[in-house]
């Protein structure tokens, strides 16, 4: 019966993929940048990737739970901080195809220096860039692979490389010019 | 023996502590930034982030809650998605059928057949969207030139999707696509605004169709007719972003 097949489908993805409802969470409070809204973000991608559960293939099960949710992400931030959707200064690749030519772009480095009260790494953190902020939380807290970062944010392994590389330098620089190293 | 300048290592700094270094590459490194006063302080520095990173930064949790609100969503999902025929008791198809008697009774057969034929198409619609978004296969065609898209169509479809270019309203054409909906292949075209994709499906058009507007799944769609064609517009962009599309196709294809 449909609805027996419609259960089972359920616990299916109750087993695959809510294991890693913790990393879906972490990211989505990354980069909502508070608890209430990463919940709501977590859990409209939960449902979406359910529906979408029948492509998914055995595999790697955490990247593509995270894609879904950094999908949300965005999407929510398109709805609610626009401002932060800025493209970043001088990077070759507009990862999104079909991209608007940014308004404005991002200095990392000067944004960070511009704030005088970030002394702790957390807080640095979440004053990046959403591109270089979750390249940061990704390899550093989740630990990905650049080959899982670059299936989960959806660009070449050379534009991980280049935006880590990015957003350590500018978190080393305001980190080590507050005296905190 | 392999020996790397100093700028071949710091090119490859970030890679040899995150372990993505293959070990031939890796042993020259070491050597390098064992001997070398400038690289070997900067490949420590960069360690020191990382632990400081690691070691001061909040690991979030998903809370108890959330994970139970999922549970309970996800349940709701898994009946509501499943065929009404199967999930119906005997009773409430009983009753259903009594319901569908009064209304052809009252003339309003119609009505109700339509509302479920437009949800049935509008929910594989939404599918169809969410497959594009997930999958690598937002388009067959990929161009911002409508001269391009429109025929590219032509002898793959029946029907023949108006493509006009909205750029300068701010929505981007990306490309066309042909997708299955309700077992016919049928037009989609792509437009972008910002991070929001935009799928226009081009169906024929629904007799007496009204122009309408649905949230669906959190998904908003929007449908008119133009002539011959019935034209749904799905996207995750705000209500108010997709009414403005809408508005811009229609002033674009003078509907």
């Amino acid at each position: 019966m449909a609805w027996i097949a419609q259960r089972r489908r359920q616990t299916r993805f109750e087993t695959v993929v809510l294991p890693h409802l913790d990393a879906a969470y972490a990211l989505a409070r990354w980069l909502t940048r508070n608890e209430a809204d990463a919940a709501d973000v977590v859990q409209e991608a939960c449902l979406r990737a359910f529906r979408y559960f029948d492509s998914y293939r055995e595999g790697d099960a955490k990247s593509w739970l995270l894609r879904i949710v950094r999908r949300a992400c965005y999407d929510w931030l398109g709805r609610n901080r626009p401002a932060e959707l800025v493209s970043l200064a001088s990077e070759g690749d507009p990862d999104i195809p079909g991209h608007d030519p940014p308004a404005a772009t991002i200095d990392a480095d000067a944004l960070l220096q511009s704030r005088s009260d970030l002394q702790r790494l957390d807080r640095l953190i979440e004053e990046l860039p959403p591109p270089l902020r979750e390249v940061i939380v990704l390899r550093e807290l989740h630990e990905l692979e650049y080959r899982q970062i670059a299936e989960v944010t959806g660009v070449p392994i050379g534009t991980v490389m280049s935006r880590l590389h990015r957003a350590r330098a500018a978190l080393r620089r305001a980190w080590d010019g507050k005296g905190c190293g | 023996m392999w020996v790397m300048r100093c700028e071949e290592v710091r090119a490859r700094l970030d890679a040899y502590i995150d372990r993505e270094l293959p070990e031939t590459e890796r042993a020259v490194l070491r050597e390098h930034l064992a001997g070398c006063a400038e690289c070997g302080p900067e490949a420590a520095a960069l360690e020191r982030l990382r632990d400081g990173i690691r070691g001061s930064v909040p690991v979030y949790q998903a809370p108890a809650a959330l994970r139970r609100q999922i549970r309970l969503a996800l349940r709701r999902e898994a009946v509501a998605s499943a065929p009404t025929a199967a999930r119906a008791p005997g009773w409430l198809a009983y009753a259903a059928s009594l319901l569908l008697a009064v209304a052809v009774g009252s003339g309003g057969t119609f009505m109700l057949l339509g509302e479920r034929q437009e949800d049935r198409i509008a929910s594989e619609l939404i599918d169809s969207h969410l497959r594009s978004l997930l999958g690598t296969h937002l388009t067959d065609v990929a161009s911002s030139d409508q001269h391009t898209v429109k025929p590219w169509f032509a002898g793959r479809s029946d029907l023949s999707p108006p493509v006009v270019d909205l750029r300068s309203d701010g929505f981007p054409l990306i490309g066309g696509r042909l997708d299955l909906i309700d077992g016919k292949p049928v037009p989609a075209l792509v437009y972008k605004r910002r991070e929001h994709v935009i799928n226009v499906f081009v169906l024929p058009a629904t007799k007496g169709g009204l122009d309408r507007a649905l949230i669906r799944h959190g998904y908003n769609l929007r449908h008119w007719d133009e002539g011959d064609l019935g034209l749904w517009a799905v996207s995750d962009a705000s209500t108010d972003e997709l009414d403005e599309f809408v508005r811009a196709f229609r002033a674009a294809t003078g509907s």
